[in-house]
């Protein structure tokens, strides 16, 4: 095992167990003043953070990654806030203190805010945040939304041909619109979002409507054929019973009253 | 008049008939009693006279109750299954009624039973319907009254899994909430109308649902309820995906500023439109009171700190 191996690992092993150096935390808690203090206190809830943002991007069940970001997201708010009393600690004179160590509480304290930014905590998904459009996180990894201090160079901020004929066009086009018809392309579009969106929420409603009806056709759909099959057993035997009735009796009361008839005219003709 | 001469026939004969049991009688005839009652009942009904039609609507309910409760071998099947189906309709009937008189306690009472009568007969939706009908009554007269039915109209539905026809009751039930200005209530009703759409992946209610809720919270004047509401909300993955969630952060990101002109511009928005008619004037009505107070509330942590800051040194 080489030397760079058995340094990283004895570093590994110390930063693990640093919580249990006495010695260490009582140099720390008892010496100092309130801004290296406080310092401290939020160095160790960025080494923190950055943990807990570690494990959630290890994490597999995503409700467990969101409350872990979730957690991040607040101890980053929290620390933000640190770090403006920090500023106001760092400015104060201290007595004992040279003043190299005074210039270098500040810088500490401006590297602060970046070092918290950069924590990552799950790419800034749709809580949050309010000037995020996107409303679902960024699922395109080749767009950039802020473009750090990167290209500034000279010919970033340049016109160049190709955009002053861009802009070019655009006059024209805005012109010829303007002197054509009263609405700019703009408002039109608009108008017909507005009107999408009072369609849209007409047609989810109606939706949700059918959804609804749609056990109750079922059920009225089983009551109506269940009506129906008793209404038709009813009638085949309603058909049976006058059949019956009809058949015989009816004979014999027709033969009887044709004869009593008979025995009337005969009466009536002797 | 020939009607009210049969009517009065036939208020007779059900007690002659019927209920009072005499030397010859041993035990009480309930069920020409009953027809007769009904009888009478409609006919009292039809010449508007509605103290003595409510009284028969009242005593043929029971007399259908007494039917079914004692089976008899003879007649229909459906008397000896004990349905109390009829008994239910009467007294439904029997409350209309008392609604006519103006007599709403017993309109609440004629409502119950009707509903316990229809659920012994198993069917839970016409019994919702009868409390949601004594509620709809009641609501200019006893709105707590009336708030109380509609929830045992929801609670009924709910236990049968019914939780779709119960979008209505919600909505009246909070609309009435806001009437009595009991908003914390009417925003939590709003809630049960989410979790409801949830079980029934009514997605669109559901959504509505939560930024009612919201836009109640933010009337009232609560805005860390409002802002826990909506972190609570935007855990449900249909609500994030919603054009009403981008409503809500638009909204509570106005109050946060405290931009007066840009929350109105949000209230006009399409999606608060298409809200319950109670909601949307709340909605027009916002900002109630001082946003200054609001920023005031959020900027207060850190006042605090300023004096701890102070401690320290």
């Amino acid at each position: 095992m080489s030397m760079i191996n058995v340094l990283i690992r004895v570093d590994a092993i110390c930063r693990k167990y640093d919580k249990y150096d006495a010695d260490k935390h009582r140099n720390d808690a008892g010496g100092g003043d309130p801004f290296s203090r406080l310092y401290a206190a939020v160095d160790a809830e960025i080494d923190a953070a950055i943990e807990k943002s570690e494990r959630a991007a290890r994490e597999t069940n995503r409700a467990a990654a969101v409350t872990l970001n979730a957690d991040v997201r607040r101890i980053k708010a929290r620390l933000m806030e640190e770090v403006i009393k920090l500023r106001k600690l760092a400015a104060k004179k201290v007595k004992g203190l040279s003043p190299d160590e005074a210039a270098l509480r500040s810088d500490l304290v401006s590297a602060l805010p970046h070092r918290i930014q950069s924590i990552p905590d799950g790419g800034g998904g749709g809580r949050g945040g309010p000037a995020d459009h996107n409303g679902g996180g960024n699922d395109r990894p080749g767009i950039k939304f802020d473009s750090s201090a990167e290209n500034f160079d000279e010919g970033y901020f340049q016109t160049s041909e190709e955009s002053e004929e861009f802009r070019r066009e655009y006059e024209m086009r805005r012109i010829k619109q303007a002197s054509m018809c009263p609405w700019n392309q703009d408002e039109g579009l608009d108008f017909i979002s507005e009107g999408l969106e009072t369609l849209k929420n007409l047609a989810e409603d109606m939706s949700e409507e059918l959804d609804r009806q749609v056990p109750l056709m079922d059920e009225i759909d089983t009551k109506v054929n269940k009506a129906n099959a008793d209404l038709r057993k009813t009638n085949v035997r309603l058909k049976e019973t006058v059949n019956q009735f009809r058949s015989t009796r009816n004979f014999i009361i027709d033969i009887i009253l044709i004869c009593v008839i008979l025995g009337i005219a005969a009466y009536l003709y002797e | 008049m020939p009607s009210s001469a049969r009517i009065s026939r036939r208020n007779r004969m059900p007690r002659l008939l019927g209920t009072k049991l005499s030397f010859t009688r041993w035990n009480a005839d309930w069920k020409s009693a009953t027809s007769l009652y009904e009888q009478a009942a409609i006919a009292y009904r039809f010449r508007k006279d509605n103290e003595k039609a409510k009284d028969a609507f009242e005593k043929a309910s029971k007399g259908q109750e007494m039917i079914s409760s004692y089976p008899s071998p003879s007649d229909n099947m459906s008397i000896s299954f004990n349905i109390p189906w009829d008994a239910a309709k009467h007294m439904e009937s029997a409350g209309a009624l008392a609604k006519e008189l103006g007599l709403w306690n017993e309109v609440s009472d004629f409502h119950r039973r009707a509903s316990e009568f229809y659920r012994e007969c198993g069917r839970p939706q016409p019994a919702s319907d009868a409390l949601a009908k004594g509620a709809s009554f009641l609501e200019d007269k006893a709105p707590e009254e009336a708030i109380k039915m509609y929830d045992e109209a929801c609670s009924v539905l709910e236990e049968d899994g019914k939780e779709q026809m119960a979008f209505d009751l919600y909505r009246a039930a909070a609309s009435l909430y806001v009437k009595l200005e009991k908003y914390s209530d009417a925003a939590a009703t709003f809630l049960r109308l989410g979790s409801a759409a949830d079980k029934c992946n009514a997605i669109n209610s559901q959504c509505k649902g939560y930024l009612s809720a919201i836009i109640i919270y933010l009337y009232a004047h609560d805005f860390q309820q409002a802002q826990k509401c909506y972190n609570d909300c935007s855990e449900v993955q249909a609500f994030l995906n919603s054009d009403q969630n981008r409503c809500a952060m638009k909204l509570l990101s106005a109050y946060e500023e405290g931009d007066a002109e840009e929350i109105k511009r949000v209230a006009q928005s399409s999606a608060i439109n298409h809200l319950d008619h109670v909601v949307i004037r709340l909605a027009r009505k916002l900002p109630t009171g001082d946003l200054q107070a609001i920023k005031k509330d959020l900027a207060g942590d850190d006042g605090e700190d300023s004096l701890d800051e102070n401690d320290l040194t």
